[in-house]
């Protein structure tokens, strides 16, 4: 053994004055985890990390696979969670206080500003990563078994942070926050039969007033942040018990039958509890491609975890979070444009309300929340675009998808319903506009795919690419290309607001 | 050691079931309390009949804006009319009317700003994403002259309040 350097020792010394003593002891149990055994019980005895496996699958780690978009959002979620409890001691949710409470956040009080503008930036950017997240799952078909209920708490997470960020912007009570409220509400009354009460539930009344106010506000601050606690609590807890994140089938993993299975030398095998069945766990998990979570899995999560707060940090000091005028019941801004995220949701409503609010919407949820008990094969699992195949299924869906969007667009702009036919009935127009012929179109170009390649997987890659890539064209469409009147404009006649 | 429900015998599964029937039932109670709970039974909001100016006041062919009341006021040779200025696609408050003073109810225009539906001075949807026409609305006289309109009660568009 080599002699070690005094630095070396000196070191050593340090780090065990730090944690080798009473307590340190007491709250640890365990001195610093200089070896394995310690380095596993660091997972298994500390509460905030034994949620985490002692050790994780090398492939898990893989930045190009996960892109950390999952754990990402959680920190984004935490950084929303400590800013809003701040923001809350400045804020009060009256329509005659909120919205100089939030000019006395930008101009009078400490770090208000970069407070609220972490919180806002932060939200965006969870709105964001929280979709890329959903793809990154979708394109390497991590939604399978036994994962296919995760996927489902996975997409109500997403519907969960798009409905925190809709309640969240009613509350500085500006021109933005009560004219989405008008529309978002009224979207919500377009269901038949039902709509007009949970309007009337959302608003608690007829018209966004005081009673909106502080609705939206309970839901901000205490019910959907409850819930999407829980949700998170058993996205993450699923996680371990379906598997870990998900990878390609290791080929060791299942001896051939007769043969036995092949034990590692560096795995605690215990014989917990008498069950039927294989878990995923022991089924397709080849030990030896597996490193200690401590130090490798919670360094990693605290690089980027730094990285989120330093790229917020930067951002919110150098951009401030918008604030229009003063709510004015009297007059929408023209245009009145929904945040970037509801745009392209904006642009179908403008085809048709039930369409664009109501038939899409739902089917874009269902349709996501059932694709893994539809696309059953497990074929290509933890693989990017499953195949060269996938690959080109999923370019060429895309490619395809825009010139038909343009198309039906242009055809919406100069033969619809109305156009064609002046005074039509209202069902027409429900039922004839973009947003629903591009569901069918959707459907029949994705059962196409299956059919022609005979694989599922490649049909849920055509249909997840379709609607991936319509509704990017149209949140551009409503960001660069929609005017006052929400007429058609070019970008570079965009004017600011009124 | 727990009995699986085969060894139970029928008179107990029964119990059993019933037990599980009434716990659920009992729930339903409290959920739909709840529920109705958060329904209002009294809002403070506006006011539904609008009380505007004297009659004399509003000359013939012109077209008044009433952003704070959202309600537009047509004086006609015929008499009044008056409509809604809440778009019926998602509630957003309209444009005013444009149209040379006095002309036909056929040329007049008023946009939404938030999804661009377009309506005529008879309220027709003309274009756009909105689901109905505006509605058109009872209008009186009250006692001291002034024009009120009652937006409780729809009217058709054509149906003018005659001096």
């Amino acid at each position: 053994m080599a002699t070690e350097s005094p630095k070396e020792t000196g070191r050593k010394k340090a780090v065990s004055w730090l944690t080798d003593n009473r307590v340190a002891r007491s709250i640890f149990r365990r001195g610093y985890p200089d070896n394995d055994l310690d380095r596993a019980a660091v997972m298994f005895s500390n509460f905030f990390l034994h949620v985490l496996p002692a050790r994780t699958h090398v492939h898990s780690l893989k930045p190009t696979y996960t892109w950390g978009l999952g754990i990402i959002s959680l920190f984004l979620f935490v950084i929303l969670l400590g800013t809003g409890a701040l923001l809350m001691f400045f804020y009060v949710p009256s329509t005659e206080r909120a919205y100089s409470d939030m000019k006395d956040l930008e101009f009078v009080v400490s770090y208000g500003v970069v407070l609220r503008n972490l919180h806002r930036w932060a939200a965006h950017a969870m709105v964001a990563v929280v979709f890329l997240h959903m793809c990154r799952v979708f394109y390497t078909a991590s939604y399978k078994a036994p994962r296919e209920f995760n996927w489902v708490i996975g997409v109500l997470l997403w519907g969960a942070t798009l409905m925190m960020s809709f309640t969240g912007y009613l509350l500085p009570w500006d021109q933005l926050a009560f004219w989405a409220i008008t529309v978002g509400s009224s979207i919500a009354s377009y269901p038949p039969l039902v709509g007009e009460y949970i309007r009337t539930l959302m608003l608690g009344g007829d018209t966004v007033g005081q009673n909106a106010l502080i609705r939206f506000y309970v839901m901000h601050v205490m019910l959907l942040p409850g819930i999407m606690m829980i949700l998170m609590g058993v996205h993450f807890w699923r996680i371990r018990k379906d598997g870990g994140l998900s990878r390609p089938p290791a080929p060791l993993s299942s001896p051939a039958p007769g043969e036995a299975a092949a034990f590692s030398p560096h795995k605690t095998y215990m014989l917990v509890e008498l069950a039927e069945g294989r878990t995923p766990m022991v089924d397709s998990q080849a030990p030896e491609e597996e490193v200690m979570s401590w130090p490798h899995t919670v360094f990693r999560m605290l690089v980027v975890f730094v990285g989120v707060v330093a790229v917020l940090s930067v951002v919110a000091y150098f951009f401030d979070a918008p604030l229009e005028e003063l709510a004015n019941p009297d007059h929408p801004p023209n245009p009145a444009k929904a945040p970037w995220y509801f745009l392209g949701l904006q642009e179908i409503v403008s085809y048709s309300a039930l369409a664009g609010g109501v038939i899409v919407p739902a089917a874009a949820i269902i349709g996501l929340m059932t694709i893994p008990y539809i696309d059953r094969n497990p074929e290509g699992q933890g693989t990017w675009f499953t195949s060269g195949q996938g690959r080109r299924i999923t370019l060429w869906s895309i490619l395809v998808i825009i010139p038909v969007v343009i198309v039906l667009t242009y055809l919406n702009e100069h033969y619809a319903v109305r156009k064609l036919v002046p005074g039509a009935s209202q069902i027409w127009v429900d039922l004839l506009n973009p947003g629903t012929i591009l569901i069918v179109l959707f459907a029949v170009g994705s059962l196409y795919i299956w059919r022609r390649t005979g694989s599922s997987r490649m049909g849920a890659l055509a249909l997840y690419s379709y609607f991936l890539t319509s509704y990017l064209i149209y949140t551009f469409i409503g960001l660069y290309f929609r005017g006052a009147n929400w007429a058609w404009i070019w970008p570079w006649q965009a004017t600011g607001l009124h | 050691m727990s009995a699986g429900m085969d060894e139970l015998t029928p008179r107990r599964r029964m119990l059993l079931g019933l037990g599980w029937v009434s716990f659920l039932i009992s729930l339903l109670g409290p959920v739909l309390a709840n529920v109705r709970f958060l329904f209002p039974n009294v809002v403070y909001e506006g006011e539904s009949v609008l009380k505007l100016d004297a009659l004399e006041k509003y000359t013939v062919g012109s077209i008044t804006f009433f952003a704070d009341k959202k309600i537009v006021l047509f004086r006609e040779k015929d008499g009044f009319r008056a409509c809604t200025a809440v778009c019926p696609h998602l509630r957003c408050v309209i444009t005013p009317f444009v149209g040379a003073p006095g002309a036909s109810p056929d040329i007049l225009r008023a946009r939404c700003p938030c999804h661009g539906s377009t309506f005529d001075g008879r309220g027709q949807v003309l274009g756009g994403p909105a689901p109905r026409g505006l509605d058109f609305f009872h209008i009186t006289k009250s006692p001291d002259g002034r024009v009120v309109v009652d937006t409780r009660k729809v009217v058709a568009p054509s149906e003018h309040f005659k001096i």
